[in-house]
């Protein structure tokens, strides 16, 4: 008797049933696996979706800062390129350099201004200048973007305030978290 | 049935070869683009949206307003901002706005709701005046000031100018 491989032994009727003997024969799997990306298709597509809808044109104009808490405001309007003086409780930057300690103009409080700042400044408003001395119809518009923390007192806003005035910037942006959306939200009647 | 419509196949063996009807879409080139895009727009993505309040100081070099502009602002209102709370003048009158008391770590809390509706009734009066001066004590807090000019330019005072006391 010839020697066979131990297990199911279909009877040659059954083996050539086209219903039940192709579950016994045993063939090659296929090497290629279907992989369905339709659901990944789809993620991608909300992702997609929802990454342009908080997509901004004019990108991050200000940085988030750890030591600056900013307020909240409802009618801010959209954030434009200009330079930034960042107030936190401890220091004043102007993008990104350092120029005054805040304990240093608490101590001081015989001057309004801050010669360190107003340097900083100056420089930047004769840069604009150079680049646009051929340019007549290009005017000046003063703008400075003032970020600085909450708690951080009038005292010293207001001398930065003051040497961005003497240095020829005289229309201030006060930075503020925009929670217009998220408040009109909030005041729509519930359904 | 869906295999007759289907064109007839050439070749001499005479029998009818069926096309499958299900076509497949090479998802691919989709996948590829999806994926760069996303890349793009996390790396662009904005997550914190900050917003400006633009005011104007008096003096030190800003520009001296035209006499039609002074015409237009013949109504000073001005809105001073203390400890003790808030103090509105228009014109020769003057309301005062009590702050709400302290919040337990000290700070004072201004009542921004009483100066919202003072101002909004302000703007009702007067639909012409766009201009406000804010001054500002040298102890008020940045963000007591932030929340004061956006209560102004929410009633519609869209002309803020800031000075200290």
């Amino acid at each position: 008797m010839a020697i066979v491989q131990p297990g199911k032994r279909p009877s040659p009727r059954l083996q050539r049933s086209k219903v039940l003997g192709g579950k016994m024969v045993k063939g090659r799997k296929a090497t290629n696996a279907d992989l369905n990306v339709v659901p990944m298709v789809d993620m991608m597509t909300m992702l997609v979706i929802f990454l342009l809808q908080q997509f901004s044109s004019t990108g991050e104009v200000l940085y988030m800062q750890k030591d600056i808490k900013l307020p909240d405001a409802r009618h801010g309007q959209m954030i434009e390129q200009a330079p930034t003086v960042a107030i936190s409780a401890d220091q004043v930057v102007v993008t990104g350099q350092k120029v005054a300690d805040v304990a240093d103009l608490d101590s001081d409080a015989g001057y309004l201004n801050i010669p360190a700042l107003e340097e900083r400044l100056r420089e930047d408003k004769k840069r604009w200048d150079f680049i646009h001395q051929s340019d007549p119809n290009q005017k000046w518009d003063g703008i400075v973007n003032i970020q600085a923390d909450q708690k951080v007192p009038f005292r010293i806003v207001k001398r930065v305030m003051y040497s961005c005035g003497v240095a020829g910037y005289f229309n201030l942006n006060f930075a503020a978290l925009d929670i217009g959306s998220g408040a009109a939200a909030a005041q729509l009647p519930a359904p | 049935m869906a295999g007759g419509a289907m064109p007839e196949q050439g070749g001499g063996g005479g029998k009818k070869k069926k096309k499958a009807l299900d076509a497949v879409i090479n998802v691919v080139p989709a996948i590829d683009l999806l994926s760069c895009l996303i890349t793009f727009l996390l790396y662009t993505a904005v997550w914190t949206q900050i917003s400006r309040l633009q005011v104007q100081q008096l003096g030190t070099g800003a520009p001296e307003p035209l006499a039609a502009d002074l015409q237009q602002k013949a109504l000073a209102v001005t809105l001073a901002v203390g400890e003790r709370g808030m103090a509105l003048s228009v014109g020769d009158a003057s309301y005062d706005i009590p702050s709400l008391g302290r919040s337990p770590e000290g700070v004072v809390l201004q009542d921004l709701k009483s100066l919202d509706t003072r101002l909004k009734a302000l703007k009702g009066e007067y639909p012409d005046q766009g201009s406000i001066i804010v001054t500002a004590e040298d102890t008020v807090p940045y963000g007591d000031l932030v929340h004061v000019i956006d209560a102004c330019l929410g009633a519609g005072l869209m002309q803020v100018s800031v000075s200290g006391v």
